[in-house]
């Protein structure tokens, strides 16, 4: 038997967080109660487009327990609009809409009453005087002139309009002997948290501070309030420990937050919104990319691809929100996990008259990595040839790496055609590929999905400044405080809200591991904003590599702090001594226990080395591995590690019925070295679910009028335990050379490459009838419409 | 997603919930709550008075006589879904029960909310539907009864009076040879249908086939009744079974939403009901082979 590597890293521990949630004492926003609380509820617009007349609130303000009536021309003139990253200084945005309406769902104004009920009944009191205006939902419509932008002021609809173009995409187009062009949508869909957005503000007036509890997954939150406000950065204490009940990526809640904030100030006491669902789904920041891919991919006959050329228009909403920046991520794995030598990119971000777009799981990459998949399938039906072997045949070699691609970014680490190998056996391929036919020979579609992908993660935000050349950003900074107080026990401190990522398990094992301290005994705590050091919250599948990393560090500095007062004391070089389950040893045999150097730090001065401060405290703020530079000439590096994932399903459905049944579902996931292996394979069943969501299910879809069609679960169908199948995830580990134990980020595993690979499946089924399906989701109605399209 | 303020009463006799609709014509009843409080809190329904019938003793019994079985309004669907009775007479139902949501919401669901709210899509509605149940409601101090069959006229429609109370469902009991064959498909398991089939073939020593029922649901406004007796008396094999199917669809209107087309809704439940009618002749494939 081989020596185990790591005590506590990788080894089967049960999350700390899941002790409180699963006995119900988690506690969230709607669990926090203030004296006095006020309630908000917002007033949704009916049109898609219109401008604001007038707006008459005095039957709702002469309600008993109605406070007081916020409309947007009032916030307007006292707040700052709220952040977008791009230089498009005509496309504001407030937390309520200010002349103008742009989306069905948007909030015109907001009721402040006693209770929540009140404030709704409040609601129905308010007459806005609007006129209608002609809207548009389609992104190709949007750009052409001759449509209305949705911003006047801004004079058309195009936010982002980029043109890429990294190697030489004409030469190798010329040399190709074959190229073939198709287009794909991603349907808008999310990542529906069971617990919508909710913020408390309260504002005191002697302190000057306003107090915030948000359940956030925010970079920059308190920063970007206080600018919204006006009001000094300390005078914003946001509180970290709060839990918050899902989110991945949409737990924004600025314009909420500054609404509210607003509104604690003014009236000086404590408010509170919480997101019904409706406003949660039409109004909050839940929806993702909805985005058109149109590829050229040029390739030789024996199926090595060359080149390829990608637009990619996204209908980014009403506002520019983070849709515009969704484009950017997938720069960083622009070729998949494959050799290809050049590509030609544009990049369009456009305004309509939808919902504004949020960040969601992956930021944009899963959409790219379906548009990819999407090719290599193309590419092989073209030429005859397997669809696994021209994957295999393409993918990058373990010898290769590291591998520059041609966008600039160094892939760390991998073995790609190991993992592959692993699951083709875990699976038993050829007899998967015998049930396919035997289905097929009884009369169902049957069909096998595959995919590979690659899950960027821990970078720093470089596709701003690689978007926007005002933006100089070259860090995405984390940190960690670590303190061990006179009795000997390790608190470690982070900066920033958990959305069920189990920072707490991560930041204990590590710093268990580093200090070789039973995890369990190490307390984790969440300061607010005023009492915490820089961080970027858990954004971009970073925080194993970028807080592990940070706790791993502060917890290195402790160690060599108590080594050094161990060699004060016992009179020998620090080289001379070993540290040991948190004792210090000498070579010649003396020990130092952990609780006497406990003691010497924390009161013997005069024990301690010359100059050295008192006490065991340490901290850390970690710059991204391999993130220090801006872009150049339209390149950069923007991840530092990228973990790999290949999917291999079976599928089948009825003809007639078109409901995909998934028989059989394998994973092999590469994410470097595990810290805790329950959280990652939690992210990647909870990723796949997702993806079969995003490739069968989940859609918000507007009708002609601009109204959202599926505004609650009635309509928004996400998949349930009945439809996700059993998940084999078939593991593997290519240790990151970049990060402190070689881990790489696992928060986004599965969702990136499950729909692309459902896709594929369901594409494979109906192949023999010269069927695409070329839009996600790929509903059963649509599968069998088209069938019978085809056989009647 | 606040209810508009209401009052809530909760009488003990069928008769006093009757006096309290009568009392105020903005009165809604809540049985089990499934469909209602959602509507209540989305303010679709915007009640003044709420009458919960959770409480009336007659509501929750089932009810015996000689050819027939009564479900009183307020049976939870689980508990009819257990009921060795349902099993016994009304298999066809029994069979659809199943379909109707998931375990958390027929605990708590009813069978007479479940008909009186005539969604589309209702399997309960459908069974009530194919096989003619009588519906009987309170209304002003009298019983009123209508015929499942044509009970339902849209979406949410019916024509109950509107100050009646549902009381029960009263179903023939099935004859001791019967088959049955129900169906349904959703986007996922136990979503409201994009289309639905029951079918019920009845069977009498000596004369075969007496009567072959068949309903189709959640493709229209509301469950309808297919008329396939020319079935009766063919041999019931597959393509007989095909065309009377076809035939009997010819006329069904089907609708379109983002789910669903509507060739989508006509083409599935056509083949759903011809499913069902086949599991209904297996059913019964050793005595119509005697
Ligand atoms: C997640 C979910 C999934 C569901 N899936 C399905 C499904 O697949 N198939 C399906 O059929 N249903 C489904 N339902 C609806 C469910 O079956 C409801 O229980 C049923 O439609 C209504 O029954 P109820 O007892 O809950 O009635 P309530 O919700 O209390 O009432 C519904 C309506 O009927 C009226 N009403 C109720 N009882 C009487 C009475 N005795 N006399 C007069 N009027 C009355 C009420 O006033 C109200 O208008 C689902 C519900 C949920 C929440």
């Amino acid at each position: 038997m081989t020596e185990q590597k790591y005590k506590f890293l990788s080894t089967p521990r049960r999350p700390v967080e899941d002790r409180r949630f699963v006995a119900g004492r988690g506690k969230f926003i709607a669990d926090l109660d203030r004296p006095n609380m006020l309630h908000v509820a917002p007033l949704a617009s009916h049109y898609a487009a219109a401008v604001i007349n007038g707006i008459d609130a005095s039957a709702a303000l002469a309600m008993p327990g109605v406070v007081d009536v916020i409309t947007g021309a009032e916030l307007a003139a006292a707040v700052q609009p709220l952040m977008n990253g791009l230089n498009t200084p005509n496309v504001r945005r407030f937390p309520l809409a200010v002349d103008r309406v742009r989306y069905a769902g948007e909030w015109v104004c907001a009721v402040v009453a006693e209770s929540r009920a009140l404030a709704e009944d409040a609601l129905e009191k308010i007459i806005v005087d609007a006129t209608p205006q002609p809207f548009i939902l389609d992104a190709e419509a949007a750009l052409l002139d001759t449509s209305a932008p949705v911003h006047p002021e801004h004079g058309s609809n195009l936010l982002l309009d980029r043109k890429f173009v990294w190697g030489p995409v004409d030469d190798d187009f010329d040399a190709a002997a074959h190229s073939l062009s198709f287009s794909v949508t991603w349907g808008r869909n999310s990542t529906v948290p069971i617990e919508t957005f909710g913020v408390l503000a309260e504002w005191n007036g002697w302190d000057q501070m306003l107090d915030i509890w948000a359940s956030i997954q925010m970079p920059k939150y308190a920063d970007q309030i206080a600018r919204s406000l006006d009001l000094p950065g300390n005078a914003i204490r946001v509180h970290y420990d709060v839990d918050v009940g899902g989110s991945y990526g949409v737990k924004r809640g600025i314009k909420h937050s500054v609404l509210v904030g607003y509104i604690a100030r003014k009236l000086g006491c404590s408010v509170r919104l919480i997101e019904d669902r409706l406003e949660n789904m039409r109004a909050g920041d839940a929806h993702g990319p909805e985005r058109k891919f149109d590829i050229t991919i040029a390739f030789d006959q024996d199926g090595t691809v060359r080149s390829m050329k990608m637009r990619a228009l996204d209908n980014a909403g009403a506002y520019a929100g983070r849709a515009p920046f969704q484009l950017g991520k997938p720069i960083s794995a622009i070729v998949g996990p494959y050799q290809i030598n050049s590509v030609a990119y544009h990049a369009l971000s456009v305004t309509t008259n939808k919902t504004v777009q949020e960040a969601v799981r992956g930021f944009g990459q899963a959409p790219t990595n379906y548009a990819i998949e999407t090719a290599m399938d193309r590419v092989a039906e073209y030429l005859g040839m397997d669809r696994l072997a021209l994957r295999q045949k393409n993918l990058i070699r373990k010898d290769q790496f590291p591998y520059l691609i041609p966008s600039g970014s160094y892939y760390d680490s991998g073995d790609y055609h190991a993992v592959v190998d692993k699951v083709l056996t875990a699976a038993d391929y050829p007899a998967m590929l015998a049930e396919r036919d035997r289905l097929r020979d009884a009369g169902m579609m049957a069909g096998i999905g595959i995919a590979a992908c690659l899950e960027p993660s821990g970078g720093n935000s470089s596709f701003e400044p690689l978007l926007n050349q005002s933006n100089q950003t070259s860090t995405w900074m984390e940190s960690c405080q670590v303190n061990i107080d006179a009795l000997g026990k390790v608190t470690a401190r982070i900066h920033t809200t958990s959305s069920g990522q189990g920072h707490e398990t991560l930041v204990s094992t590590v710093l268990g591991e580093v200090m070789q301290i039973d995890p369990e005994l190490i307390r984790i705590t969440r300061p607010n904003s005023l009492e915490s050091l820089p961080g970027n919250s858990p954004v971009g599948s970073r925080m194993a590599i970028m807080l592990g990393g940070a706790a791993a560090r502060a917890g290195e500095k402790l160690k060599a702090k108590i080594m050094a007062i161990a060699a004060h004391r016992l009179g020998v070089a620090i080289d001379e001594l070993r540290y040991e389950g948190g004792d210090v040893l000498a070579n010649d045999g003396r020990r130092l226990a952990w609780d006497e150097m406990v003691e010497l730090a924390h009161r013997q001065y005069h024990n301690l080395p010359d100059g050295m401060d008192p006490g065991l405290a340490s901290f850390d703020i970690m710059q991204v591995p391999t993130g220090d530079a801006l872009p150049v000439d339209d390149k950069v590096q923007m991840y530092p590690c990228y973990s790999f994932e290949f999917h291999l399903l079976l599928v089948s459905f009825d003809p007639i019925i078109g409901r995909p049944d998934i028989h059989s579902y394998f994973i092999g996931h590469d994410c470097g070295t595990v810290i805790n292996p329950a959280i990652v394979s939690g992210m990647t069943y909870g990723g796949i679910a997702h993806g079969i969501g995003a490739a069968l299910f989940e859609e918000f879809a507007y009708d002609t009028n601009g109204q959202l069609l599926t505004q609650s679960f009635l309509d928004y169908l996400m998949p349930s335990s009945h439809e996700v199948p059993a998940i084999q995830i078939v593991k593997h580990c290519t240790p990151s050379p970049h990060t402190v134990f070689g881990q790489k980020g696992s928060g986004e595993s599965g969702y990136l490459g499950a729909p692309a690979a459902v896709s594929g499946a369901i594409n494979d089924a109906v192949s023999g009838l010269g069927i695409h399906f070329e839009k996600l989701p790929i509903r059963m109605s649509a599968i069998s419409d088209a069938i019978a399209a085809k056989t009647s | 997603m606040k209810p508009v303020r209401f009052d809530y009463k909760r009488p003990a006799t069928i008769d006093e919930a009757c006096g309290l609709l009568a009392s105020d014509d903005n009165a809604r009843i809540l049985a089990g709550g499934q469909s209602l409080i959602p509507m209540l809190s989305m303010r679709l329904s915007r009640p003044s008075l709420l009458i919960d019938i959770a409480h009336i003793p007659e509501l929750t019994a089932f009810g015996e006589t000689e050819t027939h079985i009564e479900i009183g309004a307020m049976v939870r669907q689980a508990v009819a879904q257990k009921s060795e009775f349902v099993k016994t007479h009304i298999p066809l139902l029994a069979k659809a029960l199943g379909y109707v949501g998931h375990p958390p919401t027929r605990a708590r669901g009813t069978v007479g909310g479940s008909v009186a709210h005539a969604d589309p899509s209702a399997e309960i509605a459908l069974v009530a539907a194919t096989l003619g149940a009588e519906i009987t409601y309170r209304v002003d101090g009298a019983d009123e009864i209508f015929d499942a069959s044509d009970f339902f006229i849209g979406p949410m429609l019916t024509i109950a009076p509107p100050t009646g109370c549902l009381t029960r469902l009263s179903f023939v009991k099935a004859p001791a040879v019967c088959g049955t064959g129900f169906h349904e498909v959703a986007p996922r398991k136990s979503d409201y249908a994009l289309a639905s089939a029951a079918a019920q073939i009845n069977f009498a020593a000596g004369s075969g086939v007496t009567s072959i029922h068949l309903g189709i649901g959640s493709v229209g406004d509301f469950p309808e009744r297919l008329d396939v007796d020319q079935l009766c008396g063919t041999p019931l094999d597959d393509s007989a079974i095909a065309d009377a199917v076809h035939a009997a669809m010819q006329m069904v209107e089907t609708v379109e939403d983002l789910h669903a087309t509507a060739a989508y809704r006509k083409r599935v439940a056509t083949e759903l009901a011809i499913r069902a009618l086949r599991d209904a002749r297996g059913e019964i494939s050793k005595d119509l082979n005697q």
